[in-house]
């Protein structure tokens, strides 16, 4: 995978889904007055006919996409990841994953990416999902797996929720890369240290592995979109032998990446010390990406620590390298 | 009638159901419907009698929308949508099915006992229904879903959502009331047990929902306001597909003891406890409806 800074794309969702949907007549976009903030307002001007604005009525709109999809419909669910998960978890448990049914939920704004404070900022989202049987989770934040990942969740039958970042993508992966929604990606080798990252947080995984490199820790990486069903048996592979593993997602320590990586080494038996970065079971605030990545601690800096502190506990912390925000160009905090 | 010619038509199972009252080949007779709806009053309370409690109240209160709903030729089994919301009227629909036809009588003994496929209140599992869900106020969203595919079809399936009145306090009707009738899904049709019964008691003493009529008119739909215990007036309401682009509302007044003498105007309806005695004398009463 890439370092940054990256080169940014817009719109590789609704690029994909637009995509699609011209191949298959199935699929239908919903969208809950959020059309460009979820890039399905390409779909809406490119095939008019299969979308429909349900408007501010996420229950609503979760149970249309129900209905719509026992008749045979593919369904694509776009809002906000708080909207479609904390605001109608009944209807997603019982319209959607209880039935079983091809209905893609789509969230954008994970995490602390919001600036809107706690009302628009997804922490609890994957926790939630993760909790429903039948559903997949899957966290991306790379335009070349966001590309692949459209056409993949929709060859997968039954229903998946997709968080997707919003707005300016960057293109973390190479071309050549491909997404699988069967396999977690180890994106740098390493012994001595073993991080598993999601989401936002895979670009500030594998510059915190080059600084601890540098610094003479072999640091793998493993990129983990799927979060469930987790790939435990790459990431127990990954793990086995490391001094430490550190799980580093833009979500709630509680229930999401870490809390899955965790119950996956206990069960394997692999007795490696596990450090969360994540958000720290606190509601947080208003404020740029930048100002909450680095405040909550989603730091390339706070990766290089936990595992500096479970490695090489005695010596100085080496410290990461500035990162730069050009125009045009995405960075890790 | 097209719908009719069909719901004539013998399906391979009748024979060896052995449907014998109430059969379907009669469905549009005010004489007969009313008779069918007592059966399934009568069916109901064998059932709830096995345990001695249960959702009796919801089949005394919904027997003639089920009579008109299952027998009154406006379905088209396997065609049409049917969406059951309240999922603990599961007893009427499984009483109902059995009185036309579509479900073996002798399975109606399982009811709400461990491991049937009739659970007392209706699940993905629960046979013959398009949609329900225990989880109240949900199901109206999926009848939309389903008559948006109709329309995407290109064909003339009905969608019927069963409803009941305490679950309109949900939000979630409303935000559902008012996208069916801005897309005009005229093919959908609500029909609602309006008992003013819920869990805590009257309706209305509960929450203000009244006036009912003019809710949904505000919202767009046509409504029609009939008495829920006259199934030839429920069967006229519910016959017109709708042609003016609005989706049709069927609010039927009814009382959740089924206007029955013989249970006392203080029994819990949501939830009746049935005792050998009233089990007898309900049973009594509803014989002497049929004699």
């Amino acid at each position: 995978m890439r370092r940054p800074p990256y080169e940014i794309v817009m719109k590789p969702y609704g690029t994909a889904l637009v995509a699609l949907a011209r191949e298959r007549s199935d699929i239908i976009c919903l969208s809950g007055d959020l059309t460009r903030q979820t890039e399905t307002d390409l779909f809406r001007d490119e095939i008019p006919d299969r979308f429909i604005n349900v408007g501010m009525a996420e229950a609503n709109m979760i149970g249309i996409a129900g209905g719509l999809a026992r008749a045979g419909h593919t369904v694509f669910v776009n809002t906000f990841g708080v909207f479609c998960t904390r605001r109608c978890y009944d209807q997603v448990a019982m319209a959607v994953a209880y039935p079983n049914l091809d209905v893609k939920i789509v969230g954008f704004m994970p995490g602390l990416s919001s600036p809107g404070g706690p009302s628009h900022q997804a922490i609890d989202d994957i926790a939630l999902m993760r909790a429903l049987p039948n559903m997949m989770v899957v966290d991306l934040a790379d335009a070349t797996e966001i590309s692949q990942a459209v056409r993949a969740v929709v060859e997968r039958r039954g229903p998946v929720y997709l968080r997707l970042k919003r707005g300016e993508i960057p293109v973390v992966a190479e071309p050549s890369h491909r997404f699988s929604l069967a396999k977690a990606h180890v994106a740098k080798q390493g012994r001595e240290a073993c991080i598993v990252a999601s989401g936002m947080m895979v670009p500030a995984a594998l510059v915190a592995a080059d600084v601890l490199e540098e610094n003479g820790i072999a640091t793998c990486v493993v990129n983990s979109p799927v979060i469930k069903p987790l790939d435990g048996a790459t990431i127990v592979t990954a793990a086995r032998g490391a001094g430490v593993v550190v799980t580093a997602e833009n979500h709630s320590v509680i229930g999401g990446l870490g809390s899955a990586v965790s119950e996956a080494l206990a069960e394997a038996g692999v007795g490696v010390p596990l450090r969360r970065i994540g958000v720290a079971d606190v509601f947080a605030e208003s404020g740029s990406r930048e100002y909450l990545f680095d405040r909550y601690n989603l730091g390339v800096q706070n990766i290089v620590e936990a595992v500096w502190a479970a490695v090489a506990p005695k010596k100085p912390v080496p410290v990461a390298p500035a990162m730069p925000v050009t125009p045009g160009t995405y960075s890790p905090v | 009638m097209k719908n009719r010619a069909r719901r004539r038509g013998k399906s391979p199972d009748d024979d060896r159901r052995g449907v014998a009252q109430a059969s379907p080949s009669a469905p549009t007779s005010v004489g007969n419907l009313s008779k069918l709806a007592t059966q399934i009053r009568l069916r109901a309370v064998h059932m709830v009698g096995i345990q001695g409690f249960g959702y009796l109240g919801q089949a005394l209160s919904a027997a003639e929308i089920f009579a008109s709903l299952y027998g009154g030729g406006l379905m088209r089994p396997g065609w049409d949508r049917f969406c059951l919301s309240p999922a603990h009227y599961a007893v009427v629909h499984y009483a109902a099915a059995a009185e036309v036809g579509r479900l073996d009588p002798e399975a109606l003994k399982s009811y709400g006992a461990n491991g049937t496929l009739l659970e007392a209140i209706s699940t993905e599992r629960t046979p013959l229904l398009d949609l329900t869900c225990g989880s109240l106020a949900q199901v109206i969203s999926g009848a939309i879903g389903f008559a948006l595919a109709s329309r995407y079809a290109k064909d003339d399936r009905r969608v019927f959502a069963f409803l009941s009145d305490g679950e309109m306090e949900e939000g979630q009707t409303w935000e559902a009331a008012m996208f069916a009738a801005h897309h005009g899904l005229e093919r959908l049709t609500v029909v609602i047990d309006a008992n003013n019964s819920q869990v805590d008691g009257q309706v209305t003493s509960v929450t203000t929902l009244e006036p009912l009529a003019d809710k949904w008119q505000a919202f767009g739909w046509r409504v029609s306001e009939v008495d829920g215990h006259d199934a030839d007036a429920l069967v006229a309401a519910m016959q017109s597909s709708g042609s003016e682009r609005k989706p049709l509302v069927v609010i039927a007044r009814t009382q959740i003891l089924g206007r029955l003498k013989s249970v006392p105007m203080t029994a819990d309806g949501h939830f009746l406890k049935l005792d050998p005695s009233l089990k007898q004398a309900i049973i009594e009463e509803l014989e002497a409806q049929l004699a």
